[in-house]
C-alpha cells in the first residue's frame, strides 16, 4: 500500500497470471519508465473477472523477461516489473507507454474506447500485440473503431522513424509464437503475413503501434528456453525497444 | 506693500550691494555704539540704585536694549547706507519677448486658450511697460525661433516647443545687440526633454535674466495621460508579448478604465483597470499576441473617460518587428525520457521554433532529430564554434557534465556569454548535482549554486507555485489575468519528479517554486542574463504530467514551454544585428543606425560591407552604406536623416566580397507634433529652474504687470550701475516710532514712567 501511495509498484492481485515470474528484489525502484500492461475486458473469457482474461497472456513473465533486456541495451532507466493499468481509472495516464496483448478478444465498453481515445490524444502510445488472422482483426477493430471511428488504421512503411530509432528494423519477419511446437507453422488461424500496421495523429506520429500475425509477446516470455529461435527472440526484443523509444521521443 | 515699506522693489535689495556712503569709518560707527550702550546702562543703573524707580533687573534691561537699538539706529542712518545696483540703460537695451507658439499652447482653459492668456499678459500693459524702457523684439517660438511683429502673428500650430534651443538662439544674439533680458511666455513643455546644462550656461556667461511667465493650469482636473509604453522591439511570431503602460490620471481615482493595444484600428487586446488614487505612476501590463511575421505598428491606449479635458495624451505608438525567422534549439538528453517527447510535441506546433535533439539511446548510440541535414550533428555534440553557434538556444538534460570534453564546456560558455544564446538545465538523474555540475566549469553558467552533494534528484511527485517575479513573468503566463493565472499554476498536475537545485545566485530570479514532500518549498524555474545571453534551471524532468494528466485541449503545458523556449531564445542576435539608439524620433529628423556584423563563430567581422536599404512613408527608398566604427572591430554605423514623418523599415545587409554574412531588420518611426499633446500640465517646475539659474524669476501671468519695473535691474546689455539711499526708507521712521512707544508703554506698564 505504502509503495502504491509513492507511485512504486503496485502488484496485481487479481490472480491472472498466466505466466508466473518471480519478483525482483528492484520492483519498487521509482523509474523514468514503467511497463504498464492494459486490463481490458475480453470477449473469450467474459470480462474481467472469468477464467483469467486474454490481458494476462504470457504475464507478467513476458514483461519481466522482456524489461532485463531493456535495461541490458539501452540507457531507459526502466523498473524491473510491469504494471497492470485498465482503463476504468486513472492510473494510465501516469504511464504514457502501454501494452496490450491479445486485442483479438478484447472488448472495450464506450467510457473505455472514450479513455483510451483522451489517453492517446493527450500522448499516450498503446502497443498491440499477439492476434491473428481476420477473425481476431474484426474484433480487435470493433473495439478500435469505437476508440477512433475518425482515424485510419494503416501500413507502418519501411523508412518510418519506428523501426530506425535506434535498431535498424528492415529485415522484419513473422515472429511466432509457441504455439509454434504445437502446429509446426508459424501463422495462427489465417494470419499467415505478419502485419506492421499503426494509428497516426494528425502531426503523423504513432500512437497505436499494431503488430497483428505475430506473437512477440510469446518471443519475451520464451528467449530463456533453449528450443526458442534466438533470431526471433532477437527481432522481437529490437521492436520493442525501438517501440518505447519511438513513444519516448515522438 | 514692500514697495511703500522699503521704497524700492524686492529685486533692489536681492541684486543690489550695501553700501555706506558717509565715507566715516566703521570702527567709529562701532565705537560710538559702544560708547552710547554703556551710557544708557549706567545710567538705568544709576536710577535703579537711587530708589526712585523700582524696577527688577531683567526689566531694566529691556529698556536698555531699546534705547540702546535706537541709538545704533540713528548712528547706522549718518553713515548713509544705501544700495547699489546696475540697472539697464533707458531704450538702449533690447528685451526679447518669446512667445511659445507650439500646440500645446492651443489647448483651451477656460474661456481662453494657452495662448490667448498669454497675448492677454502681454496686452495687459506688459508689453507697453517694457517698450518705454526699452527696444523691444517679439518672437514665436516652435521648433525654431521666428521674429514677429504683432501678436496676431500667433497661431498656436508649431509641432514642437524647444525652449533650451530658442534661448541658445538668443544668447547667440547677444553677441551682437545688447539684450538686456529674456522675457518667456510658456507652458513649459519643451519637446527635447528639457534644457541642456550647456544652453543654460552659455545664458549665465553672457548674464541674461530669463523671466519665464507660466501660461496654462498647472494641474489638469481631469485628464488620462500615457507616459510611456515599454514593448519589445523585435519579437518572434504569434509570441506572446506584454505592454507595460505607464500612465497618471487626474482625477479619477477608483474609477474603471479600458487599456487598449490596437494594430491598424483593430484591437488586439483589451482590459480592463482600475485607477488607483493619488497623484503617483500606476504602471499596468497588458498581453497580447505578436501575430504574424512583419512590421507592425501598435497603438496603445487607454480609452478617453467621461468629461476629460485633453484626450490626446491617452494613446502612444510603438513599433514592433514581428521576424519570420525560425530559432534553433538544440536538445541534448543523455537518456529516454517522457519529458523529451513532450517537449518536443510543444515545439512542434511552434512556427517560430526548430528543435532539434541528440538522445543517447545506448552507450554508445545516439539518436537525432531535427537536424537540418543528414550530417548535422553527426559527431554527437559541436566541438566547433561554428556548428554549434547556429543554434540560438541550447538545452541540457539528464547527462553528465563529464559527458561534455573540457572544450566543449568553454564553448558553452562562450555560446551564452558571447554568442549570446539562451541555455536550459533540466533536472535529471544525471543533471545538475548529481550530474557533476558543481564541480564542473558548467557551474559558473547556472542561475544556481548547486548543492555539494548526490541524491538531489527524487521520483517524488512536488506541487508548483509561482513566486511574485513569476506572477508577473510574461514567461510562467497561463492566463491573461495575473491572478486567474496565479490560481492556474497552482491546480497543475503534480510534478513526477525534482531535483534540490541549491540557492539562486544573485541576481538570478526564481520564478516558480516546487513544494516537496513534508512541505519543504525548493526553486523550480530560476533565470538569469548571463553575458549577452541568458541561462535557466527547470529542477524538474516531470513537467509531461501536466499533459498526460489534464484534458488533451489543455494548453498548460504547450504554453509553459513555448514561452519558456521563445525565452531562451528571444534576444540571441544573429550574425548580423541592428539597433537605433531611439527607436521613435519625435519631432526630429536625425537617426543613427548601427550594425554589428559577426562571422559565423561569431567573431567580429572588420572588412564587410553593410548598407541599409531604408523604405520610408509612401513607399520612399534609399540606400545607405554603413561605414565602420574607428577602434570597435565588427560595428558599422551610419547617421541619416528621415525627412518625412511616419514609419521606416531598415533591412541591414551584410557582405563579404560576394558572400552574404547576413541581414537583419530595423524599424524606426518619426513622429511629428505629436509629443505636444503630452505633458500638457504647466510644467513651472521648469519655468522656475530655468528663471533662477539665470538671474530671472518665475512670474505667474497676474504678476506680470511688475515685471517692467524689475527687469530694469540687471547686468546684461548696456547698463550703469546706481546708487539708491535707504536713510529715508518709510520703515525706518516706523521702527523709531515703534521703538520709542515700546518703551513707553512698557514703563507704563511697569509703572516706571
Amino acid at each position: 500500500m505504502s509503495a502504491f501511495q509513492r507511485g512504486g509498484f503496485r502488484p496485481f492481485r487479481g490472480g491472472e497470471e498466466d505466466s508466473p515470474a518471480p519478483l525482483p528484489a528492484d520492483a519498487n525502484e521509482k523509474t523514468e519508465f514503467v511497463f504498464a500492461r492494459l486490463r481490458y475486458p475480453s470477449q473469450r473469457y467474459g470480462g474481467y473477472w472469468g477464467f483469467r482474461g486474454s490481458w494476462a497472456t504470457d504475464y507478467p513473465k513476458a514483461d519481466r523477461q522482456f524489461l532485463q533486456g531493456v535495461r541490458r541495451l539501452t540507457r531507459i532507466h526502466t523498473r524491473s516489473v510491469e504494471q497492470v493499468v485498465d482503463l476504468d481509472g486513472e492510473e494510465i495516464f501516469k504511464h504514457p507507454w502501454v501494452y496490450a496483448v491479445e486485442v483479438g478478444h478484447w472488448n472495450l465498453g464506450d467510457a473505455q474506447a472514450r479513455k483510451l481515445r483522451e489517453y492517446l490524444l493527450r500522448g499516450g502510445f498503446l502497443m498491440v500485440d499477439d492476434f491473428h488472422g481476420t477473425w481476431e482483426w474484426d474484433i480487435f477493430m470493433a473495439s478500435l473503431s469505437r476508440v477512433f471511428p475518425d482515424r485510419p488504421v494503416v501500413e507502418i512503411e519501411g523508412p518510418d522513424a519506428i523501426f530506425h530509432v535506434l535498431y535498424d528494423l528492415d529485415e522484419r519477419f513473422q515472429v511466432p509464437g509457441i504455439m509454434m511446437f504445437r502446429t509446426g507453422r508459424t501463422f495462427e488461424q489465417d494470419g499467415i503475413e505478419p502485419r506492421w500496421r499503426g494509428v497516426y495523429d494528425d502531426r503523423g506520429r504513432i500512437m497505436v503501434a499494431i503488430c497483428h500475425n505475430m506473437d512477440l509477446g510469446d518471443a519475451w516470455e520464451w528467449a530463456d528456453w533453449p528450443r526458442y529461435p534466438e533470431r526471433c527472440a532477437s527481432l522481437a526484443y529490437r521492436i520493442g525497444i525501438n517501440y518505447i523509444i519511438y513513444a519516448m521521443v515522438h | 506693500m514692500f514697495e511703500i515699506l522699503f521704497k524700492y522693489p524686492w529685486t533692489v535689495f536681492e541684486k543690489g550691494r550695501l553700501v555706506l556712503l558717509s565715507g566715516a569709518p566703521l570702527w567709529l560707527l562701532a565705537a560710538l555704539l559702544a560708547a552710547g550702550g554703556a551710557a544708557l546702562g549706567a545710567q538705568v543703573w544709576r536710577r535703579s540704585r537711587s530708589g526712585r524707580v523700582v524696577m527688577s533687573w531683567p526689566r531694566a534691561g529691556a529698556i536698555w536694549l531699546l534705547q540702546t537699538a535706537l541709538i545704533a539706529l540713528l548712528l547706522a542712518l549718518l553713515w548713509r547706507p544705501a544700495v547699489s545696483i546696475a540697472t539697464l540703460k533707458p531704450q538702449q537695451n533690447m528685451v526679447a519677448v518669446l512667445v511659445d507658439d507650439s500646440r500645446s499652447m492651443s489647448i483651451r482653459e477656460g474661456s481662453a486658450t494657452r495662448l490667448e492668456q498669454a497675448a492677454a499678459v502681454l496686452r495687459n500693459s506688459l508689453l507697453e511697460d517694457l517698450k518705454k524702457k526699452f527696444q523691444v523684439r517679439l518672437y514665436s517660438f516652435g521648433k525654431g525661433l521666428q521674429r514677429i511683429e504683432t501678436l496676431e502673428a500667433l497661431e498656436g500650430k508649431a509641432p514642437a516647443s524647444r525652449i533650451g534651443d530658442n534661448l541658445k538662439t538668443i544668447a547667440a544674439e547677444a553677441g551682437s545687440l545688447p539684450v538686456g533680458a529674456v522675457v518667456l511666455l510658456s507652458d513649459g513643455s519643451d519637446n527635447t526633454g528639457g534644457i541642456s546644462l550647456e544652453t543654460i550656461a552659455e545664458i549665465r556667461r553672457r548674464r541674461i535674466p530669463v523671466h519665464s511667465v507660466g501660461i496654462g493650469t498647472e494641474q489638469l482636473e481631469r485628464d488620462i495621460e500615457i507616459r510611456e509604453a515599454a514593448l519589445p522591439s523585435r519579437a518572434l511570431a504569434d509570441s506572446r508579448l506584454s505592454a507595460v503602460v505607464t500612465f497618471r490620471h487626474r482625477g479619477y481615482a477608483d474609477r474603471k478604465a479600458r487599456l487598449v493595444v490596437r494594430e491598424s484600428g483593430k484591437a488586439l487586446a483589451s482590459q480592463e483597470i482600475t485607477l488607483r488614487g493619488g497623484d503617483a505612476r500606476q504602471t499596468e501590463a497588458i498581453l497580447f499576441n505578436a501575430g504574424i511575421a512583419g512590421p507592425k505598428s501598435l497603438e496603445v491606449a487607454i480609452e478617453p473617460l467621461e468629461g476629460e479635458e485633453h484626450r490626446g495624451n491617452n494613446s502612444l505608438t510603438r513599433l514592433v518587428h514581428v521576424e519570420s525567422r525560425k530559432a534553433r534549439i538544440l536538445y541534448l538528453e543523455g537518456e529516454p525520457r517522457w519529458e523529451m517527447k513532450f517537449i518536443r510535441r510543444a515545439a512542434e506546433e511552434d512556427r517560430s521554433l526548430l528543435l532539434a535533439s541528440i538522445l543517447r539511446t545506448t552507450e554508445n548510440k545516439t539518436y537525432r532529430q531535427g537536424i537540418a541535414n543528414p550530417k548535422e550533428l553527426e559527431e554527437g555534440f559541436p566541438a566547433r564554434p561554428e556548428e554549434l553557434f547556429g543554434f540560438q538556444g541550447l538545452i541540457v538534460g539528464s547527462v553528465e557534465a563529464a559527458y561534455f570534453t573540457p572544450a566543449q564546456q568553454e564553448l558553452i560558455g562562450q555560446f551564452v556569454d558571447q554568442r549570446g544564446g539562451g541555455v536550459l538545465f533540466l533536472a535529471g538523474r544525471s543533471a545538475l548535482a548529481d550530474g557533476g555540475y558543481a564541480r564542473s566549469a558548467l557551474a559558473e553558467l547556472l542561475p544556481v549554486t548547486l548543492p555539494e552533494r548526490k541524491g538531489t534528484f527524487a521520483r517524488e511527485e512536488a506541487g508548483v507555485e509561482l513566486t511574485s517575479a513569476g506572477r508577473a513573468s510574461i514567461l510562467c503566463r497561463l492566463e491573461e489575468r495575473a491572478q486567474n493565472n496565479a490560481e492556474r499554476w497552482k491546480k497543475l498536475p503534480a510534478l513526477a519528479d525534482h531535483q534540490d537545485a541549491g540557492a539562486p545566485k544573485p541576481g538570478a530570479v526564481v520564478l516558480a517554486e516546487l513544494t516537496a514532500a513534508g512541505g519543504r518549498r525548493m526553486p523550480l524555474l530560476v533565470v538569469q542574463n548571463y553575458g549577452r545571453g541568458r541561462t535557466a534551471v527547470l529542477a524538474t524532468g516531470g513537467t509531461w504530467r501536466w499533459q498526460m494528466l489534464q484534458d488533451h485541449t489543455d494548453q498548460s503545458h504547450e504554453m509553459f514551454w513555448r514561452q519558456l523556449l521563445r525565452w531562451l531564445v528571444a534576444e540571441a542576435p544573429g550574425q548580423v544585428s541592428a539597433s537605433t539608439p531611439r527607436g521613435v524620433l519625435s519631432d526630429e529628423t536625425g537617426v543613427s543606425l548601427q550594425a554589428e556584423i559577426k562571422d559565423r563563430s561569431f567573431r567580429p567581422v572588420a572588412d564587410a560591407r553593410v548598407e541599409a536599404r531604408i523604405l520610408g512613408p509612401g513607399g520612399s527608398a534609399e540606400v545607405v552604406e554603413l561605414n565602420p566604427a574607428p577602434e570597435e572591430p565588427g560595428r558599422y554605423a551610419a547617421a541619416w536623416a528621415a525627412e518625412r514623418p511616419g514609419s521606416y523599415l531598415a533591412e541591414i545587409l551584410a557582405k563579404r566580397g560576394e558572400e552574404e554574412v547576413g541581414r537583419d531588420v530595423l524599424m524606426f518611426l518619426r513622429e511629428d507634433g505629436v509629443a505636444e499633446n503630452f505633458r500638457t500640465e504647466q510644467n513651472r517646475e521648469l519655468l522656475t529652474k530655468l528663471a533662477e539659474q539665470t538671474g530671472g524669476r518665475y512670474w505667474r501671468p497676474e504678476q506680470a504687470r511688475r515685471l517692467a519695473e524689475e527687469i530694469s535691474y540687471s547686468e546684461a546689455g548696456v547698463s550703469v550701475r546706481e546708487t539708491r539711499e535707504l536713510w529715508n526708507m518709510p520703515v525706518v521712521f516706523m521702527l523709531i516710532l515703534a521703538m520709542r512707544a515700546a518703551e513707553w508703554l512698557l514703563r507704563r506698564k511697569w509703572g516706571a514712567v
